[in-house]
């Protein structure tokens, strides 16, 4: 395909996946729901690449280094029927908006990955806010770790 | 036999055990000293049932440091009559007040009729006279209604000592537990166990029911449990997050926050119809909804400016209102049960601490000191904030009073306690 080419697809998928954050009920199908979890019956493809990214207190946004190891998930996603994006937080703040923000970490990565040309069908986003931590001490380290978002394909 | 009756004992006294118990750290910064002498009895009852009375009505009184006690020991008289009642006996040990009494045996199938009495030592007066019927079977019951009427006559607020608290324990072994419990810590019942998060208990006004988060499905989703029959009930929401439920105070809808596309706004559910209404839409985050006591407006968290702030929401004229200005954190406010104040979590330099403000002022006061709090929740008589921290890796509830400046914290034996949820006052 041409570059131009490329870049228009990219286009036509970032007012797609804005396009799906205006209307609530249009790709609603496409995200978690308890009658789509089924899939976490089985059990994980091992890809033998770190499954997660790492985010700025308070922040969602995603850095070269996060954007080159999805890059090199690319293949593996392609070829998996679900990609699992879990979103998480570290403990500060409040629990519910810390919810939200995961949330917005995994839709973050869901929406590079769209870009890439990744189905927004197969991407299920589900947040856990500061509900599941990696480490369980209070400080700079733990928290760095905390925040993240996994990534699990099926 | 022995061994029978030891068993016995130790069955009764793990009930007695509570997984909550609230510990003093400062006492109010005037602490009133209060005599409880232990009540008589007439002919057929234990004089241990007099002195169990009074101990029980001394620790409710006790409970949030707002009062010092005269230990029984150092009292130099045991009256229960008003007759032989005289102010010098406490104005000698410095008690400010004096609470005696009488338990009387009505019939033989334990119904007690109980008279008590209060007395202001510096004023010279009896402020409090009263009576009350009831089952020896439910000596505490009859005790936290002496207390609360005692507790109202010296400060004026509503006595809280019948009230409960729930919330979330998640044991070291990756259990989480929706519980309940008296506010002193006892009587916990645990309505429910997962092995996935819970989130965000609250209380139906009527104290019958739970709204709560699980995500024992996958995702966070709410269920309402009722708590006499222990069913649960999830509402259908459907978006890819719901969460933060809180009920309105007529108990007939819930505010919430449902994502239907990574998108999270405050929406109202009505319990009967089950339907949804949209109440905020913004591309930002909307959470953390909570309902004014005259239900005509919400306050939430959003960061649409950048930040999480609080606002507020007219639910009839949609119209919204900024009322956070200072910090670049302030979230999941409540408001003060007489609407005027709200209490929130505020993150100043890198501590997230426990503030309250005046709606008519810009001043924001930090009522905490540790740098971990969050999930404050208010007793109905405005008077008590029980909140979460954490000491090392493990989370514990602390409170404070605000009329006196108490604090007092609610350790846990195992695994981290968090998320309190001040029930309401029994319904009268």
């Amino acid at each position: 395909m041409e570059p131009i080419g490329i870049f228009i697809l990219a286009m036509l998928c970032q007012v797609y996946s804005c396009a799906a954050n205006v209307s609530d009920s249009v790709e609603q199908m496409s995200y978690a729901s308890v009658a789509g979890e089924e899939y976490l019956q089985g059990d994980a493809v091992e890809v033998g690449l770190d499954d997660k990214v790492y985010f700025d207190f308070d922040k969602a946004s995603l850095d070269a280094e996060d954007k080159m190891l999805l890059e090199q998930y690319l293949p593996f996603i392609k070829k998996a029927k679900v990609v699992r994006l879990e979103g998480h937080c570290d403990e500060r703040g409040t629990r519910e908006y810390n919810l939200a923000l995961g949330e917005r970490r995994a839709l973050e990565v869901r929406d590079f990955l769209i870009v890439k040309g990744i189905k927004g069908k197969k991407i299920r986003v589900v947040s856990f806010g500061e509900e599941k931590p990696i480490k369980n001490s209070s400080n700079e380290m733990s928290w760095a770790e905390n925040r993240r978002v996994e990534i699990s394909l099926y | 036999m022995k061994r029978f009756f030891l068993i016995l004992i130790l069955i009764i006294s793990n009930n007695i055990f509570s997984i909550l118990e609230i510990e003093i750290i400062k006492g109010s910064d005037n602490l009133s000293k209060i005599a409880f002498v232990p009540f008589a009895v007439n002919e057929g009852l234990e004089l241990s049932q007099g002195e169990n009375l009074a101990k029980l009505i001394e620790s409710n009184m006790l409970l949030f440091g707002e009062f010092e006690n005269l230990d029984k020991a150092e009292m130099l008289a045991f009256p229960s009559l008003e007759e032989d009642f005289f102010y010098r006996d406490w104005k000698i040990q410095g008690v400010d007040f004096s609470v005696i009494g009488k338990i009387n045996s009505v019939n033989i199938l334990g119904n007690l009729n109980i008279s008590y009495t209060l007395f202001n030592i510096n004023r010279r007066i009896k402020v409090l006279e009263g009576e009350i019927i009831g089952s020896e079977n439910n000596i505490d019951g009859i005790a936290k209604i002496i207390s609360n009427r005692i507790y109202e006559k010296i400060t004026g607020l509503k006595g809280i000592f019948d009230t409960k608290l729930a919330y979330v324990i998640n044991s070291d072994s990756d259990t989480y537990q929706m519980c309940i419990s008296d506010i002193d810590g006892k009587n916990e019942r645990i309505l429910f166990t997962s092995k996935s998060p819970i989130m965000s208990p609250d209380w139906s006004p009527d104290r019958k029911k739970i709204a709560y988060v699980s995500f024992e499905n996958g995702i966070a989703e709410i269920f309402i449990q009722d708590l006499k029959t222990g069913e649960r009930d999830s509402i259908q929401a459907l978006g890819m997050t719901n969460s933060a439920p809180v009920w309105s105070p007529n108990g007939k809808s819930l505010a919430l926050v449902v994502s239907f596309s990574g998108n999270p706004d405050i929406f109202l559910y009505s319990i009967a119809s089950k339907s949804l209404s949209r109440l905020t839409n913004h591309y930002a985050i909307d959470t953390e909804p909570s309902w004014s006591p005259d239900s005509k407006k919400i306050i939430f968290t959003s960061d649409r400016s950048g930040s999480p702030q609080l606002y507020e929401i007219n639910t009839s004229s949609k119209r919204q209102k900024r009322l956070t200005r200072d910090g670049t954190y302030n979230a999941r406010g409540r408001y003060f049960p007489d609407g005027k104040s709200i209490f929130f979590v505020h993150g100043n330099n890198g501590n997230f601490q426990i503030a309250t403000k005046k709606l008519s002022s810009r001043f924001i006061q930090t009522l905490t000191s540790t740098s971990l709090d969050e999930s404050p929740t208010i007793s109905p008589n405005g008077n008590v904030i029980i909140y979460a921290t954490k000491k090392g890796s493990k989370g514990y509830l602390g409170g404070i009073t605000l009329n006196g400046k108490s604090r007092f914290s609610l350790p846990v034996k195992n695994g981290s306690v968090r998320e309190p949820a001040w029930s309401p006052l029994v319904n009268k």
